[in-house]
């Protein structure tokens, strides 16, 4: 057991050299969803004159999309970096030492739960500097354990994307789908006011729940009501992409 | 007893089967026994990293079955790999990592307890060379210090059985000379090795025995002095010299002494080639005999066989990297 | 110089059919980004000062071709780059067709891809109840701009890959490319965007290009939106051209 934790934190302790040794790389990932925040609300800002939006300011309602699509570029990224260690014949290292795949397996993603607060808290800062209201300690600690969980969810999406096609050229593949689940809910719009289809898909979307989940606590006050079905979204995701990701790693080799 | 008596790799019709039809591997048995340096030699392409790959449990059999120390690959990976140390074709090195950095993950990563892991790293660190770049990154190594790296880390547990694929290739002729006195002391200590290699001289120098593989299946094994025993004698090559060499003349001259060969494509008009049972011993009758003919010698060279020669008997065609051997087949 | 340009453009017309998986990216990621706009912000139509549109997603094609345009510009860039990096670049410079027909060559396989870009976002609107107002005239409306607009993309994503000489410094002009798509009303309308964007839109030419395509399909052919649209294409095109091949001259005075 103990030995198992000392495999995933060298392994997460690998994982972010790619952040403290290259110059500039982590740069885009943590810049992006807060372009895209400061962008989308210029552009679409005036939608929240719309009833439905209770006064609430557009900026302030797509903080919560910033913060999971930040979350969901991180976790790709874990899968577009085991695709290059796979390319690189470095996952063979991994594949014949003797730690249990699970753990090599929590190693690879453990890393994108950490590496997914860097966006998360770059965006808070250009956003509450930009107004957006402090939405308190609580809801705070509440969006790290979601953003936290959706990174790892995705990580584990990308890690069996990776397995499967073994290059980086899969990455659009990886990237797409996170960006696809953090949109398709009510990340533009309160639910009332999405096109029947949207409606539809956003009602489905377990991502829905965590966007809520952490939206809540800017748009008023955290409640129970809207935090444990985000918190068993994100358990949902984790529980079924890691067991999914558990299994194709499992039969690596033999 | 079974301990003392198990071969350290042991493989029965072992196969692999790509999809599409592809046999890479085609039925291979094999038995290694414990302390043996092991070398499978075959061109590109000829079902080498995919047997390595297989016994060290990176790709699953098709068809017969494979043990290392007595466990199956298939169904006992994880006793598999806790006894063996793998050094890969072109050693996969994190660059941004230092090389104690990297050492220390693999101890890790082997289940080495946290408070041996930097005497373990350290200690092999040493034992390839590599203590005064172990603080700086992989990226800046050399191609040989990378590969002893690679060999290091692949030590880290002890392990019975050490596979390397291809360890030399791409190595300047000194950083190949390094490596093959480690793997030299690694014998002298007992450890198993299998290495894989494209290069004659690498197996003549390094294995106890020789497998040579050739479009998936082994077609010859043995010591290296056994397999060429298997090829034949030695051979004189022998240049004639003054104005205007009797070729002929010679020719009749030796005949009696020994077998008479044709010449390889590289030969020049003056040269002829005598296989003779007693090597070097025959090189006084000859010259004595050339000499009583009336002919000049420039030179006699004793051309041993090669393994390339016992892979050329078996297979038709050269090994890679053995276009310096002057092939000669007989007249 | 045509004859050799038009076969280098067929050339690469050919690689991009036979790689699907390159030339769907186009196509992909802006009809994701429409679905999601149209859906998540059809109310908007609603909202006082927006147009009269006869939906959210015939407001939002034309932004979504321009995005798609500026996409296709990226990748003839990336294909520049790896054929400088290959080392088939210099093959081409050292034979015998005029140098200018090897960036033309490029530019002209954008603008037939942008033909087929601009057909499928009016098939795929079409499909999804858009209508385009202006009928035939407008869809030749729209191509015109869209055709001229993708040339002039294809011609700056040579010109970086010209500069830049490695395909990895071009992908990273990527996410530069969708900041100032962002600050420009090629996704909303002009008069109700905010700051930063409202401070960029009058000045930035893809407002001018998304404009001039959308307004034959929100409305009858207006000649202002239609001149504005054609002239900022055709501008932005004959700038990013000459700059290709200015640029390409550089190249072979530093070899």
């Amino acid at each position: 057991m103990r030995s198992n934790l000392e495999v995933v934190r060298a392994l997460v302790v690998r994982a972010l050299n790619e952040i403290t040794r290259v110059p500039g790389a982590a740069l885009p990932g943590v810049l992006a969803p807060t372009i895209f925040l400061v962008g989308l609300s210029g552009v679409f800002g005036e939608a929240a004159r719309l009833p439905g939006f209770d006064a609430t300011d557009f900026r302030t309602f797509i903080v919560p999309v910033g913060l999971l699509q930040g979350a969901s570029f991180t976790g790709a990224a874990t899968g577009v970096n085991l695709a290059r260690d796979i390319e690189r014949g470095w996952f063979d290292r991994l594949m014949v030492c003797p730690a249990p795949r699970t753990t090599i397996l929590l190693g690879i993603v453990a890393s994108a739960a950490l590496r997914a607060l860097l966006p998360a808290t770059f965006l808070l800062l250009v956003a509450f500097a930009l107004g957006v209201a402090f939405p308190g300690v609580g809801a705070l600690a509440l969006d790290v354990v979601l953003v936290m969980g959706l990174a790892t969810a995705v990580a584990f999406y990308a890690v069996l994307v990776a397995l499967r096609f073994r290059t980086q050229q899969a990455a659009p593949l990886m990237q797409t789908a996170g960006f696809v689940a953090v949109l398709f809910t009510t990340a533009y719009a309160p639910k009332e006011l999405l096109s029947g289809w949207l409606r539809a898909i956003a009602t489905v979307n377990p991502v829905t729940f965590v966007l809520e989940g952490v939206r809540q606590g800017f748009t008023g006050s955290v409640t129970w009501a809207d935090t444990w079905p985000a918190l068993l979204a994100v358990a949902a995701l984790l529980a079924a992409l890691g067991s999914l990701a558990v299994r194709r790693l499992g039969r690596v080799g033999v | 007893m079974r301990a003392v008596s198990r071969p350290a790799i042991e493989t029965v019709g072992l196969q692999r089967e790509f999809k599409g039809g592809l046999k890479a591997v085609a039925g291979i048995d094999l038995a290694v026994a414990p302390g043996e340096v092991y070398g499978f030699l075959g061109p590109n392409g000829a079902g080498k990293t995919t047997t390595v790959r297989m016994l060290v449990t990176l790709l699953r059999p098709t068809g017969g079955h494979a043990t290392i120390a007595g466990f199956d690959v298939a169904t006992q990976p994880g006793e598999v790999r806790r006894r063996i140390g793998v050094a890969l074709q072109e050693a996969a090195l994190d660059l941004l990592m230092t090389g104690r950095e990297l050492m220390e993950l693999q101890a890790t990563l082997h289940g080495i307890p946290r408070r041996a892991v930097a005497d373990r790293a350290a200690l092999l660190i040493e034992r390839v060379g590599l203590e005064q770049a172990a603080e700086r990154r992989v990226a800046t190594y050399s191609g040989g210090m990378r590969r002893r790296l690679d060999l290091a880390m692949a030590l880290i547990h002890e392990p019975e059985v050490l596979f390397l694929d291809e360890p030399t290739t791409g190595l300047d002729p000194t950083s190949r000379a390094t490596l093959w006195d480690e793997v030299r002391r690694l014998r002298d200590e007992g450890t198993t090795v299998f290495l894989t290699t494209q290069y004659l001289e690498e197996a003549d120098q390094l294995a106890d025995r020789v497998g040579i593989i050739d479009a998936g299946v082994l077609v010859a094994e043995g010591t290296p002095a056994a397999l060429k025993a298997q090829v034949g004698a030695p051979h004189l090559d022998i240049t004639l010299g003054g104005p205007e060499p009797d070729v002929e003349a010679a020719r009749i001259a030796v005949g009696p002494i020994g077998e008479l060969l044709t010449p390889g494509p590289g030969a020049r008009g003056a040269q002829l080639s005598l296989r003779v049972a007693e090597g070097a011993a025959a090189i006084a009758p000859v010259v004595r005999a050339l000499d009583e003919a009336g002919c000049v010698v420039e030179g006699i060279e004793v051309v041993r066989p090669t393994l390339d020669d016992v892979f050329a008997e078996q297979t038709g065609h050269h090994l890679e990297g053995a276009g310096e051997a002057q092939p000669v087949v007989p007249a | 110089m045509i004859a050799p340009a038009l076969a280098l453009a067929r050339r690469t017309l050919m690689g991009a059919v036979r790689r699907p998986q390159f030339l769907a990216p186009l196509v992909i990621m802006p009809t994701l980004f429409l679905a999601v706009n149209t859906g998540g912000l059809t109310r908007t139509t609603d909202l006082p000062g927006f147009p009269q549109v006869g939906g959210f997603l015939d407001f939002e094609l034309a932004g979504a071709i321009t995005q798609s345009l500026l996409l296709g510009g990226v990748m003839q860039g990336i294909g520049t780059a790896l054929e400088i990096e290959g080392g088939f670049f210099d093959r081409l410079v050292a034979s015998p067709i005029p140098r200018v027909s090897i960036v033309l060559g490029r530019i002209l396989a954008g603008s037939a891809i942008a033909a087929g870009q601009v057909v499928w976002f009016l098939v795929l609107g079409l499909l999804f109840g858009a209508t385009v107002h202006a009928g035939v005239p407008g869809v030749l409306l729209v191509l015109v701009i869209g055709v001229l607009a993708g040339t002039g993309f294809a011609a700056l994503g040579v010109v970086l890959a010209l500069r830049a000489r490695n395909a990895s410094t071009v992908q990273g002009i990527f996410p530069i490319v969708f900041v100032i798509l962002l600050v420009s009303s090629a996704w909303f309308p002009r008069e109700l965007l905010q700051a930063p964007a409202s401070w960029f839109a009058d000045y930035n030419p893809l407002s001018y290009i998304a404009e001039g395509m959308r307004d034959p399909i929100i409305s009858a052919v207006s000649a202002r939106a239609a001149l504005e649209g054609v002239a900022a294409a055709a501008a932005m095109t004959a700038a990013f051209v000459a700059l290709a091949v200015w640029a390409l001259r550089g190249r072979l005075r530093d070899a």
